[in-house]
């Protein structure tokens, strides 16, 4: 059934749906700093989905423990190390563009995109 | 012998450093700042050419980030392709950064002089990263800083034309780069693997059983380099920002910024995804059919544009469907005459858009219906920019038109004659907006002129004049470049 999958699978349906909501908040929102908030939404999207990527059902963080029983199985690092320099990433963009935004707000006097359009 | 080994990791680090050592004398000794840049491209350039000298042997360089071996860490991976873009990124910052040392102070305001070459260097760093690394991820984090260090480079002027242009590149360039990182998550998702040829070998099994998420990864990465490398209907970002940026900003951005993208687009599709993939998933038409909308659209745009850098921004649109077109037809020829148009491009625009900064270094004029006479005033500056234009245009014996030529070839060998019609009417088009400024300045001025010499200093002269006889150069004698291209398409595609 189709919906169970979904159901079974809901992380990765999570990290479409805020990947989409991300997109949708730039193109559509007029105020910049909501845009700007709609970036990291999207790029908090990917980061689940890569997250969800690395997850195993019931695994263990990867850090040996000589008192786990036989046969648990550990989660794989690789993704949430990625993601570790995506957070960075995504941080450096987020500061730039709000000292750009604050830039235009000493032009301008607003951070409606419409305004500013028509003031130019 | 261990630092001859390490030498494309110096590459990286040892432009990088300068970039923050930049800060420190950005704050007290401004004025050097230009000479500490120049000599660290400088030294980019000479490891680039030694590199260059390696592959030219036939030998590939594998290099493993601190000694992690291939599928767990980065490795640099330097093929002929990568030491193409090598030399051609580091060559055309030299030039640029030599011409900034004078023009730079009169487009800016002064306290940003020395941050400038921190940008400058940071950019370079990346796409040289972008350019050398065989890891997907590792390509992300360059794609990203690459986007940020354009921005930042835009953004120097500090007017409020290019400052709200800047808002609207960063944020449709991290939508793009948003995109490119989904992307790369599903490849991740199926091969579990970041390092190209192990994806490739892993997707090559098993992508039978994935139909539907090899499209979606592909639609993915199209987009989010298209709308970087500013593929037709995605390129609204990018005529302000060309425009408004300061002229050596936007000789960088229009001449390279915009075609490393092209070039790890053309690594993802034809080394991870393989050469049946791009024919069977229809990708090839969809880039074919944008291609066709750059080059018209993107001329028509131009020919209504009055200010000259705007009109030079949009002749870039048209000039990426050039490439975008050979790199669609999917064939030896084809592939090559795109990255033949690659270098070619970077030599124009780069001599464009610095001579436009030299007019407006001597004149103040922006506007193209303003430049009566200077061909009289600036012979020099109004050479280079004709010859510039000519090879646009397509004239024989300059550059543009081996490029041309070459698209010619790959149309009929794609089996595709019609695009040979499209190239002749965009060189047309090209002619219907180039023309008329060189036609201005040559020959609108009446009868009282007097033959001047250009007033510019010599370090804006000496980088226009070195493009126009590069341009020259690959219109006269092509057979070189021409065939180390070709081997470096035949090393990946066949």
């Amino acid at each position: 059934m189709k919906v169970s999958l979904l159901l079974a699978n809901y992380p990765y349906v999570i990290a479409v749906i805020l990947f989409c909501l991300g997109c949708l908040c730039i193109l559509t929102q007029h105020n910049l700093i909501k845009k700007v908030i709609g970036i990291n939404i999207m790029q908090t999207g990917i980061f689940l989905f890569y997250i969800a990527v690395g997850n195993i059902n019931g695994g263990v963080a990867p850090i040996y423990d000589p008192n786990l029983p036989e046969g648990v199985l550990y989660i794989n690092p690789l993704p949430s190390a990625l993601i570790l320099t995506g957070i960075v990433v995504s941080f450096s963009v987020t500061a730039f563009a709000l000292a750009v935004i604050v830039k235009l707000y000493n032009y301008y006097g607003t951070v409606n995109a419409p305004d500013i359009m028509r003031m130019r | 012998m261990h630092l001859w080994k390490t030498m494309p990791f110096l590459l990286i680090i040892l432009s990088l450093l300068p970039a923050f050592v930049m800060a420190i004398f950005a704050r007290w000794k401004r004025e050097v700042c230009p000479y500490l840049a120049i000599g660290s491209i400088a030294f980019s350039f000479a490891v680039s050419c030694l590199l260059a000298f390696r592959v030219m042997g036939g030998e590939t360089i594998h290099y493993h980030v601190s000694d992690w071996l291939p599928p767990w860490g980065i490795e640099i991976f330097i093929d002929e392709l990568a030491v193409m873009m090598l030399l051609l990124l580091t060559g055309c910052f030299l030039l640029i950064t030599i011409f900034s040392i004078k023009a730079l102070p009169k487009e800016i305001p002064p306290l940003a002089t020395g941050w400038y070459y921190t940008l400058l260097l940071l950019t370079l760093t990346a796409m040289m990263g972008m350019v050398v690394t065989n890891d997907l991820f590792n390509m992300y984090v360059m794609v990203e800083v690459t986007g940020i260090g354009a921005c930042a480079l835009v953004v120097a002027k500090g007017e409020k034309l290019s400052t709200e242009a800047t808002l609207r590149y960063l944020m449709l360039s991290s939508l793009g780069a948003g995109f490119f990182l989904f992307g790369i998550g599903f490849l991740y998702q199926i091969t579990g693997n970041l390092n190209i040829p192990y994806v490739a070998t892993e997707l090559a099994r098993v992508r039978e059983q994935y139909p539907f998420l090899l499209w979606a990864t592909m639609s993915f990465i199209t987009v989010g380099l298209g709308v970087k490398a500013a593929l037709f209907p995605l390129h609204i970002w990018l005529p302000d920002a060309h425009s408004s940026a300061p002229s050596s900003s936007s000789a960088i951005l229009s001449g390279l910024v915009v075609k490393v993208y092209i070039v790890s687009m053309l690594r993802i599709y034809f080394m991870v995804f393989g050469f049946e993939v791009f024919h069977e998933t229809y990708m090839r038409y969809l880039i074919l059919f944008l291609a066709t909308l750059a080059i018209i659209g993107g001329s028509f745009f131009a020919f209504v544009q009055l200010e000259l850098k705007r009109r030079l921004a949009y002749s870039t649109v048209a000039q990426i469907g050039y490439i975008f077109l050979g790199f669609g037809l999917g064939t030896v020829w084809g592939i090559t005459a795109a990255l033949l148009h690659i270098i070619i491009h970077a030599f124009m625009k780069t001599c464009l858009f610095l001579s436009a900064g030299a007019i407006y270094y001597q004149t103040g004029r922006k506007k193209v219906t303003h430049f009566s006479g200077l061909g009289y005033q600036m012979p020099v500056t109004m050479a280079a920019f004709t010859i510039a234009s000519l090879s646009m245009v397509g004239i024989p014996l300059f550059g543009g038109f081996i490029t041309k030529y070459a698209l010619a070839m790959g149309s009929l060998e794609a089996n595709n004659p019609y695009f040979i019609i499209l190239i002749v009417i965009s060189g047309l088009l090209n002619a219907a907006y180039y023309f008329p400024i060189i036609w201005q300045a040559y020959f609108t001025s009446g009868h009282d002129v007097k033959l001047k010499m250009d007033l510019v200093p010599l370090t804006m002269l000496i980088p226009i004049v070195i493009m126009a006889l590069g341009i020259i150069y690959m219109g006269i004698f092509p057979g070189g470049p021409l065939s180390f291209l070709e081997k470096a398409v035949t090393r990946f595609v066949f």
